[in-house]
């Protein structure tokens, strides 16, 4: 692919023009939310060209944890936003999010597979970060609604004589496998329903197809540790909430 | 266990509730000493605190101030676990896990063999042919029978019904009373049953503890604390309740 400039992109604003005037056409009203959205991918994007252009150039160790500090709160914000105010939802997920990338990086990093620079490894944080996001979200969201509607359930366990974590245990494992779905659906679709991101650009830079595939597969294990992680963490740290240390029932409650 | 003679004391047992920003004493200073082989009804108007009684009993909830003397020692001696295995609870809902009753029954005692769970399906008035069914068709009294039977899997000393009939038919709830009753006298527990109805209170006869507001108002036989009453709040609940 040549290299690409500021003219490509608005050559490509012709496809904008194409979906809003279709979706005007048949009466879509989604004409304001399109414009906004071409707008803010725009400045958001070329923004973040030219910052990494930047942090690339400058290709330092504590500018790269600066990066995935940023990113992981950013993520962890969005996570507790998501998960409609419950108390504590940022650090919950913060610290899950950072063990799901931290300890998968750390993992790659030793094996030698990626080199410590910015280039590299910032791409990876944030496909390590977006995914742990999304699976923490959803593992706190069903947990939460999985202990809260089942109270009965949990309450009789306890009142049988089981622990918390027995009483609990059903709820978890549902909630670890909402949190993990979207990965294992990546998993099973892969290279048959669509080729993804790392593997499409990898292509399209002109890279042989079969490497690019490799680089995919590596990335794809990545992300999987990256999830089970945070999932295992989310719910390590999130469930002991549910519960006073005498194996009582006492769900927090949304703000 | 049940071979001594079981003891369950509370002392001024009190807890406060937050609600809507406001402080609610739910349990006033309880103090009462039950003996086994005895049933225990509690009655009183709703919000009366008669199922956070139970709880706090059963450790579900912790007390604000007060004690529960079980077999003369602190329950906080015992891990919640362990006496919860000592002091059962039946919810006024009974909730089956998925799966058959014979694994319902199994739920907190895995050890039991099938004998055992036969035992305890006769011995709450289920046939041991079931044992092997599913619990998702069982009928309300049904699934209320097994949950006492699951609930004397752990070889419990003090049993806590938590209005275990309020969803039964009349006929149900006669079974379940009679079978209260036999279960109290012959293993020698301690049942204290919490129920809405004074005239349940009556056919159950034993002993009656009338809660107002969360204080214990009125104790002592069934006969006397229902028809009979000495304060003016227990006069009160006959006229409303038995009129």
């Amino acid at each position: 692919m040549n290299e690409i400039t500021f003219v490509d992109v608005a050559i490509s604003l012709a496809l904008v023009v194409l979906a809003f005037g279709v979706s005007r056409f048949w009466k879509v009203p989604v004409q304001k939310e399109m414009s906004l959205g071409v707008l803010r991918a725009f400045v958001q994007l070329v923004a973040v060209g030219y910052a990494l252009d930047r942090i690339f150039a400058i290709d330092q160790i504590w500018l790269i944890a600066l990066v995935m500090l940023v990113m992981l709160a950013v993520g962890a914000r969005e996570a507790s936003v998501r998960t409609k105010k419950l108390p504590g939802a940022f650090w919950l997920a913060f610290s899950a999010m950072t063990t799901g990338t931290v300890v998968t990086l750390a993992i790659m990093l030793a094996t030698g597979l990626f080199e410590l620079k910015a280039m590299v490894i910032i791409p990876l944080i944030g496909m390590l970060v977006s995914n742990s996001m999304n699976a923490a979200t959803l593992t706190i969201n069903r947990l939460f609604d999985n202990l809260t509607e089942n109270r009965l359930a949990v309450e009789t366990s306890l009142a049988l004589g089981k622990n918390w974590r027995q009483a609990s245990q059903r709820f978890r494992i549902q909630a670890a496998t909402a949190g993990m779905v979207s990965i294992f659906n990546f998993m099973k679709t892969v290279g048959i329903v669509a080729l993804p991101g790392a593997m499409t650009g990898m292509i399209l830079a002109g890279k042989p197809p079969l490497e690019a595939a490799l680089f995919q597969l590596i990335i794809g294990y990545m992300l999987l540790s990256a999830v089970t992680l945070t999932v295992v963490m989310t719910l390590e740290l999130m469930v002991r909430r549910f519960f006073t240390p005498f194996d009582q029932f006492s769900p927090p409650t949304r703000g | 266990m049940n071979e001594s003679r079981t003891t369950l004391d509370v002392t001024h047992l009190s807890r406060t509730i937050q609600t809507n920003g406001k402080q609610k004493t739910i349990v006033n200073d309880v103090s009462f000493s039950f003996t086994c082989g005895t049933i225990y009804s509690i009655v009183g108007p709703s919000g009366a605190g008669k199922s956070s009684l139970l709880r706090l009993i059963n450790r579900l909830d912790e007390p604000n101030t007060g004690d529960v003397i079980f077999n003369g020692a602190d329950y906080r001696t015992y891990s919640p676990n362990e006496l919860r295995r000592h002091i059962g609870y039946l919810f006024q809902t009974p909730y089956m896990f998925p799966g058959t009753i014979a694994e319902n029954v199994r739920y907190a005692a895995e050890d039991i063999d099938d004998n055992r769970v036969a035992e305890l399906l006769e011995q709450v008035g289920l046939s041991s042919d079931m044992a092997d069914s599913e619990v998702d068709n069982l009928s309300g009294g049904e699934k209320q029978r097994v949950a006492l039977a699951r609930l004397l899997a752990t070889k419990p000393s003090v049993i806590l019904l938590d209005e275990p009939t309020s969803s039964l038919d009349p006929t149900a709830t006669k079974g379940i009373e009679k079978l209260v009753r036999r279960i109290a006298e012959d293993r020698c527990l301690i049942v204290i049953m919490v129920t809405h109805d004074p005239q349940q209170a009556l056919r159950l006869e034993g002993e009656t503890l009338l809660l107002v507001k969360g204080r214990l108002i009125e104790h002592g036989s069934s006969e006397r604390v229902i028809n009979d009453p000495q304060s003016d709040e227990g006069r009160r609940y006959k006229d409303r309740e038995l009129t």
